[in-house]
């Protein structure tokens, strides 16, 4: 794999589907909103991580470790998702006047990080992969997610849709795009050394 | 020939007409009063139950929002939301983490523990149980499906059958920033205790009813009653107990009725309004009772007045009387008159046919007069006399006139004497004189069959008795002998003294006057031949020895009348005295 030449993916990913499923009279409860609703329905494509699915059995690559940043700015986890290979850390510094404390309960990765005020900085290191789930302990409301790959072949839609997937060898590979609440999308995408294959998603397929 | 029954007296009459009347009225007016009674129960129950109805609504409707806010509380929960999405996101992506389920149970339980509700559970998207706590959280086994929470409202919430059994469910979303991840489900089931104090809060009986099915009710609720029937009318009429519906909730397929009974409240009031008709029933009877008594005697009374006066009238055949006039009413005043009208005829016949009767005796007695010479005009001086004698010793009229008439037919009997006997010149023999002796006796004989002449019998036949007993016919003495006998007996003697007869000539008074004080005691009563002395004195001798004769047997034949009448008046007196 290291002799041939890599070849990419690029591809757009289109969400036609309000970006969660909620209950049938979800306006007879005012929920607790503190961020827009507008604000978060624009970027809501940066919730969909889009990733390539290698076959069982595949020898594990190399991982550079990496470090991502989480921020929590305005009772607020941003990004809300981010997607990091195994090994990596992950910041949560504090941007806000009042405490967080971040924690978590899945089964990848359970921490909680206690509470901290505006200006202090607590750090995770992911050891598994899988999904994450991200929460304040005094702020319901706040969420993200750590998505975490023992590959590298990943990576978060931008706010225009569209994503890159570079470094892959040629070959077929199974290509998916998630996203929490609305699902995920496959699609088989051929790549060539040195030249770029398209795709195009579409959340939550048609027939689904 | 059975005899009628005699008829009701009027008081019967008139109270009987008067009870029915007055009972009619009343129990017109009852009826009519506890059908307006009913009638307006009915009304009241219903602004009762509409008026319980709003205040229930409010009551219910806090009690609904107070489940919704404590589920809201609970839906913040931080560590509840991080498992349930945690639990969620992983189970969608293929890998459910057993794990987090005991911190699902343990959070649910510990939140359910300050929570009003009999159930609080955890549910997804799709109505699934994930986790329930509380007294009632085995009904909402983990995985069961419940797709009627989606329906639930805001101010009502849902109505909802977990475990067979109805619960009404307060359904707040678990969101994470935008997103709905789950719902908090907080749940009283809708039993009777649930019944029993919704009951208390609305004032009235409550049912409550699913799917047309009666699942709880409080227990003033008939068994009877079903879905059907309570969402059919406003007012039902069960096994004969009126009841009204009102309609409080509709949660889904659930609907909670108020219902009052009218029946209960109607028979407090009709019981109440009986008592009120009883005692005015009771005490308009008894004015009806007096009312009619009053009535019936001031009607009864003349008539028992007028009747008493005829019936004294007839006893008594004393027809001089008026009858009384009470002027009470115009009929009885014209009964009055018309019998005064017959009284006045009765009167005027019975005076002419005595005055008929009378004149016939004076004829008797004028032609014994003609029989004898002698004794022409002896009947009627001994009458004169003794009236005068009579009227010396104070002798009532009355029984003057009596003896008057007794005199005037003194010796009537002597009609069946022989005329040989009678005019004998000569001494009598002792045959011829007992055979004179008989004329008393045949007088009383003669007046015997004439009713009206019978109170002068005894002058007639005892006017030959003497005090000493030696007189005849039945040989009386002393007061035995009746006075008016007596003085006919001392006229008789001085009028036949002093008249001539066929054999002597007269007496001079003087010398009849002495044999009448010289036989005193004896042949003659003494205060009579004292009586007798004064007359002579005063009457007879200033007027020459004469006595004055009055020529008609009767003054007025009404007077003779009346003497009878009030004499035999004062027998029956003296008879009922003794």
């Amino acid at each position: 794999m290291q002799t041939a030449p890599a070849g990419r993916i690029t591809g757009t990913v289109r969400l036609a589907s309000p970006s969660s499923r909620r209950l049938a009279t979800p306006g007879a409860y005012p929920g607790r909103r503190v961020t827009p609703v507008s604000e978060r329905e624009s970027s809501e494509l940066q919730n969909v991580v889009v990733f390539v699915r290698l076959p069982d059995g595949a020898a594990p690559p190399a991982l550079p470790p990496a470090r991502a940043v989480v921020r929590q700015t305005d009772e607020e986890f941003v990004p809300h998702v981010v997607a990091i290979t195994r090994g990596s850390v992950v910041e949560f510094p504090n941007d806000d006047l009042v405490f967080h404390n971040v924690f978590s309960l899945s089964r990848a990765s359970t921490f909680d990080l206690g509470r901290y005020p505006k200006g202090a900085t607590r750090t995770v290191t992911f050891r598994r992969p899988g999904i994450v789930k991200v929460y304040c302990h005094l702020h319901s409301h706040m969420s993200a997610l750590v998505r975490v790959f023992d590959h590298p072949h990943f990576t978060v839609v931008g706010g225009d849709g569209t994503f890159t997937l570079e470094g892959l060898a040629p070959g077929s590979y199974d290509i998916v795009a998630w996203h929490e609440r609305v699902g995920e999308a496959h699609a088989k995408v051929t790549v060539t050394a040195g030249a770029a294959s398209a795709v195009a998603f579409s959340l939550p397929l048609k027939d689904q | 020939m059975t005899t009628p029954a005699p008829a009701p007296r009027l008081v019967v009459w008139l109270t009987g007409v008067s009870f029915a009347v007055i009972t009619g009225v009343l129990g017109l007016v009852f009826v009519l009063l506890s059908w307006q009674a009913r009638a307006g129960l009915v009304d009241s129950a219903a602004r009762e139950l509409e008026r319980s109805q709003r205040w229930f609504a409010e009551i219910e409707g806090r009690r609904v929002r107070e489940r919704q806010l404590q589920a809201m509380t609970i839906a913040e929960n931080p560590t509840l939301k991080a498992a349930v999405d945690t639990y969620l996101a992983e189970t969608a992506a293929g890998t459910p983490p057993a794990d987090l389920l005991p911190t699902i149970d343990q959070e649910v339980a510990k939140l359910a523990t300050v929570l009003d509700a009999r159930a609080l559970a955890v549910v997804d998207l799709d109505g699934r149980v994930l986790s329930a706590g509380g007294p009632a959280g085995p009904d909402w086994r983990r995985g069961q499906l419940l797709p009627d929470l989606a329906l639930a409202d805001a101010t009502t919430g849902a109505a909802v059958v977990a475990a067979s059994r109805l619960y009404l469910a307060a359904v707040v979303p678990l969101t994470i920033g935008p997103d709905a991840v789950g719902a908090i489900v907080s749940a009283v089931p809708l039993d009777e205790a649930y019944a029993v104090s919704l009951a208390a809060g609305a004032r009235a009986d409550i049912a409550i009813v699913h799917e047309g099915r009666l699942v709880a009710r409080s227990p003033g609720i008939p068994a009877a009653l079903d879905g059907a029937r309570l969402a059919a009318g406003e007012s039902l009429d069960v096994g004969g107990e009126l009841l009204v519906v009102r309609q409080l909730t509709v949660v889904g397929a659930t609907r909670v009725y108020a219902v009052s009974s009218v029946t209960g409240a109607a028979a407090a009031a009709t019981g109440q309004l009986t008592r009120v008709f009883l005692g005015v029933g009771a005490l308009a009877l008894l004015l009806a009772g007096l009312a009619s008594a009053w009535l019936a005697r001031v009607i009864a009374r003349p008539i028992a007045r007028l009747t008493s006066s005829l019936t004294h009238m007839a006893d008594t055949r004393d027809l001089r009387q008026p009858l009384p006039r009470d002027g009470v009413s115009l009929e009885l005043d014209a009964l009055a008159a018309r019998f005064d009208d017959l009284r006045l005829a009765v009167l005027q016949a019975e005076g002419e046919s005595e005055a008929a009767y009378a004149g016939v005796i004076g004829a008797l007695a004028a032609a014994l007069d003609a029989r004898d010479p002698y004794t022409a005009g002896h009947s009627q001086r001994v009458a004169s006399l003794s009236v005068l004698i009579a009227e010396e010793m104070g002798m009532p009229e009355g029984d003057r006139e009596t003896l008057r008439l007794g005199a005037l037919l003194h010796d009537i009997g002597k009609i069946g004497i022989n005329d040989a006997v009678l005019r004998k010149p000569t001494r009598l023999t002792a045959e011829e004189f007992e055979h004179i002796r008989m004329h008393p006796v045949l007088g009383a004989r003669i007046l015997q069959p004439l009713e009206f002449l019978r109170p002068h019998i005894p002058v007639v036949e005892l006017h030959h008795e003497r005090p000493d007993g030696r007189g005849y016919p039945h040989g009386l003495s002393g007061d035995a002998i009746p006075l008016a006998a007596r003085i006919a007996h001392v006229a008789d003697a001085f009028d036949a003294m002093t008249s001539a007869r066929a054999y002597r000539p007269p007496l001079p008074a003087s010398h009849a006057l002495d044999e009448l004080r010289r036989h005193t005691g004896t042949d003659f009563d003494a205060p009579v031949v004292v009586a007798m002395l004064a007359v002579w004195e005063t009457r007879l001798a200033p007027a020459g020895g004469a006595v004055p004769i009055d020529p008609l047997p009767f003054r007025n034949p009404a007077d003779y009348t009346a003497s009878v009448r009030s004499r035999a008046a004062a027998r029956d007196v003296a008879q009922v005295a003794s």
